[in-house]
């Protein structure tokens, strides 16, 4: 049965999800400085599905910075997910309307590596991809607003300097989840020099822009990097 | 609503229309009948990797911050060390949840 089968191919993103967006929805409560946190962690979890926007989501709460900087940044982070659309949309194409519009708004990394490995075809294959969508957006929506109940309630039992103390830290889990995805990418040659060109790009936005600016900068110099190596770049 | 209430749903409605139309672009583009240019294909493709190596120097600009002057040298290398753990046990065990949760705990271990 098609719902069987997708919820068994899903078992890997809940654990990931459930315990990433934990983290995520711990961090929103005790360091975002928001009244009714986990109202906000599952309106923004369901709203723009992505793990790391969910973490810089807290940075953002807490400085306040400007709606143009928060939207540079999901520009940034999110653009990836453009390109995914490249090749669903002909594994969409058999899907009705209001299907299509919650399979586009739900891809994620997990969500897309899945959907393209699946063989089935047809009026199957839109079902195995709808369930699929739906079971990684709930792990998602609930590891989110339950890691930021859990927050809630963990202050209100200790003081919040010490709820600070213990989670000090698991922000790193943002840097680990990017260093992962980059080395899985790294595995395969032609990634490579992307990548180093990403590095590099980054690098220097951010001695000439400071950090606070640096993406934008940084995402011009690679597009240009890019269409200037083509030639050399695209023969592999 | 207080201000911080305000700021949040802002953020919460234009991050999601943003997020949810760069999702779709490809569909509104390319949907029809039209074949995607070969150059955007090729953006497509290289793109991925350098975004998130950008993206991973990003992050540690914002741990190579946080460290105050006067922080232990542990502590002020917990970022790279947890790091290095991370992608080393990535490339042993390919198990992405072991290697961000080991990574991350041992940066929460280095800088208490």
């Amino acid at each position: 049965m098609i719902l069987r089968r997708a919820f068994r191919d899903s078992v890997p993103v809940l654990m990931g999800y459930s315990t990433m967006g934990f983290a995520a929805g711990v961090l929103l409560a005790v360091e975002g400085g928001i009244a009714w946190s986990p109202l906000w962690a599952a309106a923004t979890s369901a709203a723009f599905e992505s793990g790391p926007l969910q973490y810089i989501f807290v940075d953002w709460v807490r400085t306040s910075l400007s709606i143009g900087g928060v939207l540079l940044v999901t520009l940034c982070v999110n653009f990836r997910y453009a390109l995914y659309g490249l090749s669903l949309i002909e594994r969409f194409k058999g899907a009705r309307l209001w299907q299509k519009a919650y399979l586009i708004g739900t891809i994620t990394d997990e969500t897309y590596a899945l959907q393209t490995a699946c063989k089935l075809k047809g009026r199957a294959y839109v079902v195995y991809c709808l369930a699929l969508t739906l079971f990684d957006h709930l792990y998602w929506i609930c590891g989110v607003t339950a890691g930021a109940v859990a927050g809630v309630l963990a202050q209100g039992a200790f003081s919040q300097a010490r709820v600070e103390v213990a989670t000090k830290g698991i922000d790193f889990a943002m840097t680990a989840l990017f260093l992962v995805i980059l080395t899985d990418q790294l595995r395969e040659r032609s990634n490579r020099i992307p990548a180093l060109i990403g590095f590099v790009a980054a690098f220097a936005a951010c001695l000439a822009f400071g950090r606070a600016n640096m993406l934008m900068p940084a995402v011009a110099f690679i597009v240009t990097a890019f269409m200037g190596i083509r030639r050399w770049l695209d023969g592999r | 609503m207080d201000d911080r209430s305000l700021y949040a749903l802002t953020v919460l409605l234009t991050v999601g229309a943003l997020s949810y139309l760069l999702r779709a672009l490809p569909f509104i583009l390319f949907g029809g009948r039209t074949e995607p240019p070969a150059a955007v294909k090729y953006v497509g493709r290289v793109l991925s990797p350098a975004a998130i190596a950008m993206l991973t120097a990003y992050c540690y600009a914002g741990e190579l911050l946080k460290a105050a002057p006067g922080t232990p040298a542990l502590a002020a290398a917990a970022p790279y060390l947890a790091g290095v753990l991370t992608v080393a046990l990535q490339l042993w065990r390919r198990n992405p949840l072991l290697s961000i949760i080991a990574g991350t705990a041992l940066y929460m271990l280095l800088v208490h």
